[in-house]
């Protein structure tokens, strides 16, 4: 029995039909379906490592020490992926490291997409002074390097993951506005807001009910990329002692530690870093295949 | 073009004094964290009573920042609070060694990535161009300082072939330098190949092959000459990134370049020399955007102040 006998479709259901026309377009690329893979794997991993974190009780599992198991090669006994120069178990501290990375990543996100959101539909859609002045506010503001502006952060405030999240945050929202600027320029021009605008329906309302709806696909293919980005920073900062301080388990973290044992035992931070690089690897060939699916002109700069 | 040169010369010196008051201020009303962070409690009364009188605290804020900016004008950045060494010192030496890093990851990215993505978009799925993704896919996904580690172990614990870190001469400089580039070649490499296959398909390549241009005369001039306007723009982005990788790059390798010190001094709270290396790398960034618009502005005539941003 099929999909759609069990879950009866019925065939003139557009969104259901489109999504699934979306996923058929998706899992025709080999590339994008190992990505779309990873980044559904990461998510699971993700959502056990925020437990461990978000519940008491649990921090046994990546801190428990026994420096007789100390170092351990992966597929050890009771050790799938080895032990750390303490014991500690590598395999749960990446989880909960993964778990870090995946809150971090989605929130910082979320709240640059929706401050992107309103400056650049603000901007896009009114045009005149405010688009002059947003516009400017985010020419600067694109691609300024996010890890200076942690460090500077970090030297304002204390450093941690915080701080680390408000520099990403006041970057990357300019990327989204960056974008949804251009496409509600486009779409201002279309007929059915022109329809809208003419019914007398109120610029904020025309934002809301008819541009972002249409601009959904574009932005979660750009978050993707941003999430990505944010965990990169986060975990190059930890690396450098200005993102998670230490007791937190964070992937970068990880990576820092191994790398004191390197010339003894490189699996410390060969583990993490392969999970970090498979995470990275799996957000960025999944946003490819959503960005072909959604839209082929669109670019990722 | 004069005009294009002023109103974005004029932005930019806006933007730099913006941001000047910006780390003065964001520093100079944190000196609360200071003393909470400062670990040696023997040490904390000292710390805060030093920072005090050297940064003149008890001045309001505006007048700290143009004390502040008329030492800068007469070369005075202030001296180190942890090793005493003049602020000015640190940024002629640090800035060299930079500058040095980062041409060099420079000259790498587009040496490698502009030819290469060139004859990936020329011979599309051929073994070079498949290659050529497989790169660009690895470069972005590893993250630079596990690519550090992966190299430093293979090239300095195994092989002994470069030293793992520190400065010295052109051997010192090989690991961060492909470190710092790796990620921009990637991006850098699929840019130029997909702006170069979009100008293929173009009806003016159709003509010049029909009018008998060699192919390689096709690609490697005329599709290239176009499909430079988006490179050019990116390497402004590019540029601030490597700027800001310089920070972890360096600190892996311990470089003794201005993005180590930068880190060392904000994790030793050692504002005065903070302060002046974060002032040096925003005009850095601004330079760079500075740059990345004029270059726009000459590959790409056609397009004028409003059309970048769209």
């Amino acid at each position: 029995m099929s999909v759609e006998q069990v879950v009866h479709v019925p065939s003139g259901h557009e969104p259901a039909r489109r999504l699934r026309e979306a996923l058929t377009l998706l899992f025709a690329n080999k590339l994008a379906s190992i990505g779309a893979l990873l980044a559904a794997a990461f998510v699971v991993v993700g959502v056990a490592g925020s437990v461990i974190v978000l519940v008491p009780g649990l921090d046994h599992l990546y801190t428990d020490q026994n420096l007789r198991a100390a170092l351990l090669p992966p597929l050890a006994p009771d050790h799938v992926l080895g032990t750390d120069h303490l014991g500690r178990d590598l395999a749960w501290r990446v989880v909960t490291g993964s778990g870090i990375s995946l809150m971090f990543g989605v929130a910082v996100t979320a709240i640059s997409m929706a401050i992107g959101m309103v400056v650049g539909s603000i901007a896009g859609y009114y045009g005149g002074i405010a688009d002059r002045l947003l516009s400017g506010a985010i020419d600067f503001t694109w691609g300024f390097p996010v890890i200076l502006l942690a460090v500077v952060l970090g030297g304002m405030l204390s450093p941690g993951l915080l701080v680390v999240g408000i520099a990403v945050a006041s970057v990357t929202w300019a990327g989204f506005a960056r974008m949804i600027r251009a496409e509600a320029i486009s779409l201002h021009e279309k007929e059915f807001v022109e329809a809208a605008r003419a019914l007398g329906v109120s610029g904020p309302r025309i934002i809301v009910r008819h541009l972002l709806p249409n601009m959904l696909g574009s932005t979660l293919v750009l978050g993707t990329y941003y999430v990505a980005a944010a965990i990169i920073v986060e975990a190059s900062l930890s690396f450098i002692g200005l993102g998670a301080q230490p007791p937190m388990p964070s992937l970068g973290q990880l990576i820092a530690t191994g790398r004191n044992f390197l010339s003894v035992d490189p699996w410390v931070a060969v583990v993490p870093g392969t999970a970090m690089a498979l995470i990275v690897l799996g957000l960025n060939t999944f946003g490819d295949g959503l960005r072909d699916v959604f839209d082929p002109r669109l670019r990722r700069w | 073009m004069i005009r294009f040169v002023l109103s974005r010369g004029i932005r930019a010196a806006l933007i730099f004094v913006v941001a000047s008051v910006a780390v003065c201020y964001g520093l100079r009303v944190a000196p609360g964290s200071l003393a909470d962070i400062v670990t040696n409690p023997l040490n904390r009364a000292f710390a805060v009573k030093d920072l005090e009188e050297r940064l003149g605290l008890d001045e309001p804020v505006i007048v700290q920042y143009f004390v502040f900016v008329r030492n800068i004008m007469g070369g005075d950045f202030g001296v180190s609070f942890i090793s005493n060494r003049s602020v000015t010192e640190i940024i002629a030496t640090g800035g060299l060694n930079t500058l040095k890093l980062g041409g060099a990851a420079a000259i790498l990215t587009y040496f490698i990535s502009v030819p290469l993505g060139i004859m990936a978009a020329a011979r599309r799925n051929s073994v070079i161009d498949q290659g050529s993704m497989l790169i660009a896919v690895l470069g972005m996904a590893i993250p630079n300082f596990f690519l550090a580690i992966l190299l430093v172990r293979l090239f300095a614990v195994e092989l002994r072939w470069l030293p793992a870190a520190g400065q010295g001469g052109i051997k010192h400089l090989i690991l961060p330098a492909v470190v710092l580039a790796a990620e921009a070649i990637a991006i850098n490499l699929r840019l130029v190949r997909a702006s170069v296959l979009e100008q293929l398909s173009r009806d003016y390549i159709r003509t010049l092959r029909a009018k008998g241009a060699s192919e390689r005369r096709v690609v490697w001039i005329h599709a290239f000459r176009n499909a430079l306007p988006p490179v050019i723009t990116f390497g402004g982005v590019m540029l601030r990134t490597l700027l800001g990788y310089t920070l972890v790059v360096e600190v892996i390798f311990r470089y003794p370049g201005l993005g180590f010190e930068l880190v060392d001094s904000v994790l030793k709270r050692d504002y005065a020399v903070a302060q002046a290396l974060a002032l040096v790398f925003i005009a850095g960034v601004v330079l760079f955007n500075f740059l990345a618009d004029l270059g726009h502005h000459l590959a790409e005539p056609r397009i004028r102040e409003r059309g970048a941003a769209g």
